[in-house]
């Protein structure tokens, strides 16, 4: 087992809810006899959930201040109705639609992260004022009546990456490219931090476990590949997908890798220390929230695509499920801990959760309920590992 | 009968975590209507001791045996070692600021009557209490408003109020001023005169030579010595050399000054106070530092020195309302503390856990954390440089820890306040406030701080020492000014000041 | 070294992509045939009568995605779907999305992954499915509207409901002759409700029953005392009882404190009862209030007086229609002739109307006749 923990890199609990995601995929496939992992059943289950999960990267970095933001659904409704309004009512192309609907969601931010930050309202109070103001706003300017959105916009919600190349690979030959980026990608990165560790000499992975781990990685991602590019000709990895997958990256790049990031994990674990570190604690709060409402026009967008229409309802609850994602990734109440990826984890299992209960034909009302034992189910096995700082079960089992 | 005029042994102790032997057959012997105390440097096993004892360790986690007032006992949890009469005074205060004293003292012991509270009956008996630890206040004030020697004093009513018989005390004059703990050490005298037994954490030395019956020293979860106190019988360094196992010559390192200019003034400072308009923190406050000198700021608690230092740093307490700062002769505008720090002064608070520190990082995100920019290349930040910092300040200030990557919360405080002050090096600042640097810390640590302390002002940096110990600034300062409620009320050159001078500057406005 | 690792790299991962290259040849080339057959079928939708309708076999699976279950006209439609599909011998699958247009577009998907060939759509926002129903046309899925228009799609083969503008007709019909039966000489003060705006037959309502009152609004035998007539003012956001209650409360409370309100039109029976209720509160006599999909409580109080009338729907119609439309379908006849035919936004979509009912005390055993259970509450 020791050989399986050095491949993983050490700290087997931060697996725990990928291998819980992977368990719960495979699980599902068994029981709804092979119709999970089809083609197009995945590039549904991206299309469907990108919104959340779009707007669940933002909100891991609102819970990570310490805040929370509940008015995020009503700011995608809002956007996306303004969007859908503009491009039908005033004839402007749809990409000007976008824009207006992006510069909706900054200034939304900008008006919440001004009352958190010069003000010192709390962040649930701003934003519950938030929640009704542009529920409230989406339901006047649409005179509570669905608005059917520029035809371009599909793409972003449901749209498939082009078919060009040759037909011999029998897959989506764009699926195909993003897939052996992400396989070079991976391995670049791996090769370049074995280097890296082989000159510091503290803690050198062995070059065995790092090759393992790049096959592993290859086979995973070329697996997903396969998934995604093999379906109906015309389909592939789908555009809201892609979209999710872009920003995840760069939210990920954000908040481990530059001074803002820093800034946001110091803002939210200590926000006395960090300000005697130098750090502008109203700055960080401000551009918090402002990048959160600029993410949930973003959701707005893709949702409306998926739906064709902007529809006075849209968005309702969409706060609570983002924020059921971040804690199923681990992030924690107080603020200060937490990742992106682990929320991308958290939110997938979610979606997994409810895709795979509806193949089942399991109703609305019992999904909810499970769902809602998940949440708790997962933050309570966090909570509990942390109290006794055990390991979790898999990382217990592996480590005999 | 000798076996009977003990009240508590604690036989053969032994209790572990996951990877450490916190207890390793710790004994604990205490006289019936005694005050025992128990040193020790930090991580030494104290607390768990204490914890063990008081059942938030519950019976069967540890092994070994307790036995109180004649009995085996073998506790669940707090409420069960509380009714047989143990409570602990911890550390940190542990009553709710919104509520009377009355309230706190009754909280989960309410005396209710069909149901409701009886509030005269609870007042009546506060008064009571009160007036046993010698406090003259109403017992409706809320705890907010008391200062925290009489919350100190409070918290010891409470658990008065439950017929305590054996009272334990963690570092109970840590956050006391001198007359607070005076009065605390003579209340401790009182109530061992009415039967009853004390167990005192410390690590003030002169405090436990002055009031203890009996010393226990544990070191890494052994107990080292422990023996009766005839008056006069042990001295403190005795003490410290069983605490650290060696003996300790001097407790502040030779030093040789090398003074160059002054590159540091303050001028005219004057700050109010945030909460209450009107009231001045900082009244015309000017004091000067050289390259290469070490400046003690001695004052008792509220006489502003905290927020004089954080206030030139980056205005980062209260209002700011006039006075100068130059830098090598240079007026500077330190609005934020972005802008101090890019002035290169650095200030390393007090409060190590609530503002020193993000208690969530590891120790590679501490270090780097208050000069992103210095590893940032092209935007993002260089793991590498982050790396290869932290390794750095690692070996050069000897942190005991198995990586960089683990949490700043695995650390002993000692190793913690490195971390911090490694934070503040890696600024490479030529101006370093450091606000109590000491406290909490053991006597070992303490040491290499104090080396620390002195390499930094032979790199020429100007260093600040605020300092509630007065023989830690006779030892350490080259020069020290004292204040009074706000105001500079002297200033002396070390080697002809002594402990006597300083208390009465501290103590006397200059004009009186 | 480093480049040596990289290239055993490459060949890692070319030789893992040759693997699933191999099996790539699995690659469903029928469907791209379907789906462009499927495309032309949608652009000569209005042109041709020609359009292919393949059947299906029996035991096929249909899929029925309701928008929630909290009426009972829903509910009722739920457990009738599930029995009488499976009874022809389909093998259902009947999901409820709770009000949530995301939940009802997973809810189709996960239909065309289990292989629906027929998807029965109550929709929750009738514009809001586009993508999906698309797909499920892509995917050679026939897409039947319940009781709901399909908007902007061109994924829509049929919808079957009540003539939602018929309905708004007969509920203000019913409305003018109870204000005359029990109110004596007009002129009448009235108010009047709207559905949901969500929902695209709420304004069909409302039209119909303005054409029947604008005429007597204009010669004053009608009173709106509060002065909204228009639907937006009159809209009862998600069909939420408690909304339209409080909206009645301070219409009340704003406008009546020294009249009497005769009549309200109330789009369905939830609304009507909430409207009832406030009224009561007021201290009002009861008012002619007219209502939709015969409640089982509104039964009862259409027959113990307290609500004039209702407007039946019956679910048994509208399940039996569908399911007669899923069989014609089956047997590759396509779908059925029909003479009405809705503009959806994209493509003209056929209809299949039913014709609703009025029910009041006068007539209620008669309209349930074949109703055991309603029946029941006739005591």
């Amino acid at each position: 087992m020791k050989y399986i923990k050095q491949v993983l890199g050490g700290d087997l609990r931060q697996y725990t809810m990928v291998v819980a995601l992977g368990l719960l995929i495979l699980i599902f496939n068994v029981i709804s006899d092979g119709r999970m992992l089809t083609s197009s059943n995945f590039q549904n289950l991206l299309s469907g959930n990108a919104y959340v999960l779009v707007l669940a990267l933002g909100m891991l970095m609102v819970i990570v201040i310490g805040q929370i933001d509940l008015s995020v659904g009503s700011v995608a409704g809002f956007a996306g109705m303004v969007m859908a309004l503009v491009a039908k009512n005033y004839n402007v192309p749809w990409w000007v639609a976008v824009l207006i609907a992006l510069a909706i969601g900054i200034l939304a931010g900008a008006w919440h992260g001004f009352f958190l930050s010069q003000l010192g309202i709390p962040g649930f109070i701003t934003t519950l004022g938030g929640m009704m103001i542009f529920r409230g706003g989406v339901i006047w300017i649409s005179r509570s009546i669905s608005v059917p959105a520029p035809e371009e916009l599909k793409w972003f919600g449901a749209g498939y990456l082009p078919e060009w190349g040759p037909s011999f690979t029998g897959m989506n030959n764009s699926t195909l490219l993003l897939g052996i980026i992400g396989i070079v990608c991976y391995a670049v990165a791996q090769i370049r931090k074995y280097n890296s560790s082989k000159n510091s000499a503290v803690g050198a992975t062995p070059l065995w476990a790092v090759v393992t781990r790049i096959v592993l990685m290859t086979v995973l991602i070329g697996y997903f590949t396969y998934l995604f590019g093999s379906g109906r000709v015309g389909t592939s990895f789908p555009v809201p997908g892609l979209i999710l997958l872009l920003l995840t990256i760069i939210y990920h790049i954000i908040t481990q890798r530059t001074k803002f990031g820093r800034h946001v994990y110091a803002v939210g674990g200590n926000k006395a220390a960090a300000a005697l570190s130098g750090v502008n604690v109203k700055r960080t709060y401000f551009l918090t929230m402002m990048n959160m409402s600029f993410l949930a026009a973003v959701a707005g967008i893709l949702f409306v695509g998926r739906s064709t229409a902007a529809g006075p309802a849209d968005g309702t609850s969409w706060e609570m499920d983002a924020i059921a994602s971040v804690f199923i990734g681990g992030a924690a109440v107080s603020g200060g801990v937490g990742t992106i990826l682990a929320t991308i984890v958290g939110g997938m299992v979610m979606a997994v959760l409810n895709n795979g209960l509806m193949l089942m034909g399991v109703g609305a009302d019992k999904t909810q309920v499970i769902k809602g034992f998940v949440l708790l189910a997962a933050v309570a096995f966090d909570v509990y590992n942390k109290k006794t700082g055990k390991s979790s079960i898999i990382g217990r089992i592996l480590s005999k | 009968m000798e076996r009977n005029s003990y009240i508590l042994q604690m036989q053969g102790i032994t209790k572990e975590f996951p990877g450490v032997r916190a207890l390793d057959d710790v004994n604990l012997n205490v006289h019936t209507g005694s005050i025992h105390a128990i040193c020790g440097e930090n991580g030494a096993g104290k607390s768990t001791l204490m914890k063990v004892l008081s059942g938030v360790y519950p019976y069967g986690t540890y092994d070994g045996k307790i036995i109180y007032m004649g009995q085996e006992m073998k506790f669940k949890n707090i409420k069960e070692s509380e009714n047989a009469g143990i409570a602990i005074i911890h550390q940190e205060l542990t009553m709710i600021p919104e509520l009377s004293i009355t309230e706190n003292i009754f909280m989960g012991n309410e005396i209710t009557h069909k149901g409701l509270i009886n509030w005269a009956e609870e007042r009546t008996r506060t008064s009571e209490i009160l007036k046993k630890v010698g406090l003259t206040i109403n017992p409706d004030t809320l705890i907010k408003h008391l200062g925290v020697g009489q919350q100190q004093l409070v918290e010891i009513a409470k658990a008065l109020s439950k017929n305590v018989k054996l009272l334990i005390l963690d570092e109970p004059t840590s956050a006391l001023n001198e007359a607070d703990s005076a009065n605390l050490l003579e209340l401790m005298k009182g109530l061992r005169d009415k039967g009853i037994t004390c167990i005192m954490i410390s690590h003030k030395l002169n405090e436990i030579a002055e009031v203890s019956d009996a010393v226990t020293v544990i070191r890494d979860g052994h107990t080292v010595e422990s023996y009766d106190v005839e008056a006069g019988k042990v001295d403190e360094d005795q003490i410290i050399k069983s605490m650290v196992g060696r003996s300790i010559e001097n407790r502040y390192p030779e030093h040789t000054p090398k003074i160059g200019d002054v590159i540091f003034e303050v001028d005219n400072w004057c700050i109010e106070d945030p909460e209450v308009a009107g009231r001045m923190v900082c009244k015309n406050s000017s004091f000067n530092v050289r390259a290469g000198e070490i400046v003690g700021f001695a004052g008792l608690m509220g006489a502003g020195r905290t927020e004089l230092m954080r206030s030139i740093f980056g205005r980062n307490y209260g209002i700011y309302k006039s006075g100068d700062v130059k830098i090598k002769g240079r007026k500077v505008k330190l609005t934020s503390v972005e802008q101090a720090i890019k002035n290169g002064i650095a200030y390393v608070p007090e409060d190590r856990k609530n503002l020193g520190l993000n208690l969530l990082d590891s120790i590679r995100k501490t270090v780097v954390s208050a000069d992103l920019d210095k590893i940032t290349r092209s935007g993002l930040l260089s793991l590498d440089m982050e790396q290869s910092a932290a390794e750095e300040y690692r070996q050069s200030l000897k942190i005991k820890t198995s990586s960089i990557d683990v949490g700043v919360t695995t650390l002993s405080g000692g190793n913690q306040q490195k971390v911090v002050l490694s934070k503040w090096m890696f600024t490479e600042p030529d101006i370093l406030i450091l606000d109590e640097p000491t406290r909490g810390i053991d006597v070992g640590a303490k040491y290499e701080i104090y080396k620390l302390i002195h390499q930094l002002a032979d790199q020429g940096k100007a260093v600040i020492l605020v300092s509630s110990e007065l023989p830690e600034l006779l030892g350490m300062a080259d020069r020290i000014y004292t204040l009074f409620e706000g105001a500079i009320t002297g200033e002396m050159m070390s080697y002809e000041a002594n402990q006597e001078d300083l208390m009465k500057k501290m103590t006397i406005t200059s004009n009186s | 070294m480093k480049r040596r690792t990289l290239l055993s790299m490459a060949m890692v991962a070319t030789m893992a992509l040759a693997t699933f290259t191999g099996c790539g040849g699995s690659r469903e080339g029928a469907a791209s045939d379907t789906a462009t057959e499927t495309t032309e079928t949608a652009e000569t939708t209005e042109a041709t009568a020609e359009e292919s309708f393949p059947g299906f076999d029996d035991g096929a699976t249909i899929g029925v995605s309701l928008p929630w279950l909290g009426t009972q006209n829903w509910k009722e439609a739920e457990e009738m779907f599930t029995a009488q599909l499976e009874e022809a011998g389909y093998k259902p699958i009947v999901q409820a999305a709770d009000q949530k247009v995301t939940q009802q577009q997973q809810q189709i998907e996960s239909m065309i992954e289990n292989g629906a060939k027929v998807i029965v759509v109550g929709p929750v926002d009738g514009s809001q499915l586009g993508a999906v129903l698309e797909q499920a046309k892509e995917a050679g899925v026939y897409v039947i509207g319940y009781d709901r228009l399909l908007e902007n799609t061109s994924g829509v083969d049929g919808v079957v409901q009540f003539g939602s503008v018929k309905t708004g007709e007969l509920q203000a019909q019913a409305l003018l002759q109870g204000l005359e039966e029990k109110k004596g000489e007009p002129p009448y003060n009235i108010e009047l409700f709207g559905g949901g705006p969500a929902d695209p037959n709420a304004p069909n309502f409302f039209t119909g029953a303005m054409s029947v009152l604008q005429p007597k609004i204009d010669d004053g035998t009608l009173v709106v005392v509060s002065g909204q007539t228009d639907f937006t003012q009159c809209a009862t956001v998600d069909w939420d009882n408690a909304k339209a209650q409080s909206r009645m409360d301070s219409l009340l409370a704003g406008n009546y404190s020294d009249k009497e309100i005769d009549g309200v039109l109330s789009p369905n029976d939830g609304i009507a009862r909430a409207i009832i209720t406030s009224c009561e509160n007021a201290g009002q006599d009861i008012p002619v209030v007219s209502g939709l999909d015969a409640e089982n409580e509104s039964v009862e109080w259409v027959w113990s007086g307290r609500q004039y009338s209702t407007v039946a729907k019956p679910t048994q119609d509208l399940v039996a229609k569908t399911i007669e439309i899923i069989d014609s379908l089956k047997a590759g006849n396509g779908m059925p002739a029909t003479d009405v035919e809705v503009d959806n936004g994209v493509k003209n979509v056929r209809v299949y109307e039913l014709p609703p009912v009025v029910v009041t005390k006068d007539n209620a055993k008669e309209v349930f006749a074949n109703d055991p259970s309603r029946l029941e509450l006739l005591k």
